[in-house]
């Protein structure tokens, strides 16, 4: 479907108020990614391009940048996590529970929430079969949790005309590939509705720090500028901020400092609080339910 | 230098010889003024279906995806959400609004475009799509569609137009001339308006910016958002010094989906907290600075 087949266009500004619970005026939604590079393909992403700026095969040093951040950047943030009691939704190419199954025990052992980021880090474009490989990414990480995942994204958020279609298929009730609101919307599928919750490209370390090569405090100052506007706006209507992280850039010596006093500094602040994809879900489908009038 | 010419259209200089500022005669603003401000904002609409015009996010090692949901998204943020934050911007200054609008775009945003006609905001041509003018298929029918949207939903035809990215053909300001409108801005190359020769009746050039632009700044050169604040004071001090003996115009320009992002709008409020309350600079539309021209300046060639 035509994306606005799918959700017409409308101004935030006049629509009906969704009520957070009482006290709650700014919720946090932590997003912790965790990726599988096949050495058989070019790196999703890139630290440092070849000699000549040709791409090679196999890329073992953007290969390594990505493994650093499984050995030793996942472990940071999650123990700057436990100590601020966050409990982030966890993103993972379901082929992290074949390959790293200790990094999504942890995970699992912290009670936090799995949602699908497709097989691995392949755009859903280049899939042979887009469905299977949906239906593979969700039995896989249940199998391994016990739980089927609620929510997914996309590779790179991307996605087809027909994924969401898919993904209602599948089980999939939140998705985060849609980046166009400040609240919850409900999307139209073929199948059941599918509910695209606020993600952002804007407090994500991907764009800020391997796209745009913003210098690591800027972590920081951009979060607190993003959270100061939607802090004042949530005064009117509730707001979620995502904050998106990946091991291998948030999980670095130099950035984990910036990370955490981002975090801290913002939920230090009265009626913010840090929930999971899937408790947003379930606010916003109760919600939504009441403030149809 | 003689370049070879198209065989439509003409050669820049051939439209407008080269001129060095300070040897012109002085322009005098009403009241004393020193320079004019003019803020454009631009609303586009991203057609799904064909590769997105900028990205915020690339796809997991590169390439360019069909279709590409995340950046259409992106922009859609803009219209639903960002759009409104700048807005407050404008309100609160009393900045006389430029829309730059896709013909498309005033159709699917009618709320956008309701309220900046209820602002008395000026609409101007940015294309029927948000796409490059050498790749639209027929130049005239699209400048014309843009002109008759806008004015079916403002009642207004607008005098002005900024191009998609600014691209143009060899032939453009003679078409835009042809089709009535008054003043183009997509040459950015003095600090004062200029006439430009078409094949038909000349067309006004006024100064527009790619230094104080978001997609430039932020989109191109990944500056922090701070940085969009600095700059516009640094630009601004410049122009307003130079402007001392004969007027200038400084323009800023603004994306909803670039600086109606949450933590950006910030540094857009933060420029004319300082330089709205200057009693000898005006803050002024794209037509009031060419109506002002056209009667004060030097007569077309």
């Amino acid at each position: 479907m035509h994306p606005r087949e799918r959700l017409a266009y409308s101004p935030i500004e006049g629509r009906p108020l969704l009520k957070l619970p009482k006290g709650v005026r700014l919720v946090v939604w932590p997003v912790l990614a965790l990726e599988e590079w096949d050495m058989a393909r070019p790196m999703a992403r890139m630290v440092i391009s070849p000699p000549q700026g040709q791409p090679m095969l196999p890329d073992h040093p953007n290969w390594s940048w990505h493994e650093y951040g499984m050995r030793v950047g996942f472990w940071r943030l999650r123990k700057m996590m436990l100590k601020l009691g966050i409990t982030p939704t966890v993103t993972l190419n379901a082929r992290v529970c074949e390959t790293y199954p200790v990094v999504v025990k942890a995970c699992i052992d912290s009670g936090w929430e799995l949602n699908a980021h497709g097989y691995d880090q392949v755009p859903m474009h280049k899939l042979d079969d887009q469905r299977a490989v949906i239906m593979k990414s969700m039995d896989v990480i249940e199998k391994f949790s016990g739980k089927r995942p609620r929510g997914w994204f996309g590779p790179g958020l991307t996605q087809t005309f027909d994924t969401l279609d898919y993904l209602s298929e599948a089980g999939v009730e939140y998705i985060g590939d849609w980046v166009l609101d400040d609240e919850p919307v409900t999307l139209k599928t073929s199948h059941k509705p599918v509910v695209a919750l606020p993600y952002n490209f804007e407090i994500h370390d991907i764009v800020m720090m391997a796209l745009q090569h913003l210098p690591s405090d800027q972590w920081h100052a951009r979060a607190l500028d993003h959270f100061k506007t939607l802090y004042a706006e949530s005064a009117e209507r509730p707001k979620v901020m995502a904050m998106a992280c990946h091991p291998y850039l948030s999980g670095v010596p130099h950035r984990i400092g910036h990370v955490e006093r981002t975090f801290a500094e913002i939920l230090a602040h009265e009626g913010v609080v840090s929930w999971d994809g899937a408790k947003i879900l379930d606010w916003y489908l109760d919600a939504r339910a009441k403030s149809v009038a | 230098m003689n370049f070879p010419k198209p065989s439509v259209g003409m050669l820049p200089n051939d439209r407008l010889a080269y001129s060095a500022i300070p040897s012109r005669k002085p322009l005098k603003l009403p009241k004393g003024a020193r320079m004019v401000v003019w803020t454009i904002t631009n609303v586009e609409e991203w057609d799904p279906t064909q590769t997105m015009p900028r990205t915020v996010l690339t796809p997991p090692a590169g390439g360019s995806p069909m279709p590409d949901i995340p950046n259409w998204c992106w922009h859609e943020y803009g219209n639903r959400v960002g759009f409104w934050r700048l807005l407050q911007v404008y309100d609160d200054f009393k900045i006389p609004g430029v829309m730059n609008i896709n013909g498309v775009a005033v159709q699917s945003y009618p709320d956008i475009v309701e309220t900046c006609v209820e602002r008395n905001w000026e609409f101007i041509g940015h294309g029927f799509t948000q796409r490059n003018m050498q790749k639209v298929e027929n130049e005239r029918a699209d400048i014309r569609k843009s002109a008759e949207v806008i004015e079916k939903a403002t009642g207004k035809r607008p005098r002005g137009w900024l191009g998609p990215g600014l691209t143009e053909t060899w032939e453009t300001p003679d078409i835009l001339a042809e089709e009535g409108y008054d003043y183009v801005a997509d040459w950015v190359l003095d600090d004062q308006p200029v006439w430009m020769k078409t094949r038909g009746k000349p067309i006004l050039n006024i100064p527009y910016t790619q230094e104080c632009n978001d997609v430039a700044m932020m989109l191109i050169q990944h500056h922090k958002a701070s940085e969009f604040y600095e700059r516009a004071m640094d630009q601004f001090e410049q122009i307003y010094k130079d402007a001392k003996g004969s007027a200038r115009v400084m323009a800023i320009s603004v994306h909803p989906y670039i600086m109606g992002a949450p933590h950006r709008p910030k540094y857009f409020r933060k420029i004319y907290e300082k330089i709205r309350k200057k009693r000898d600079v005006l803050f002024w539309t794209g037509s009031q600075i060419a109506d002002w021209y056209m009667k004060v300046g030097p007569k077309p060639a």
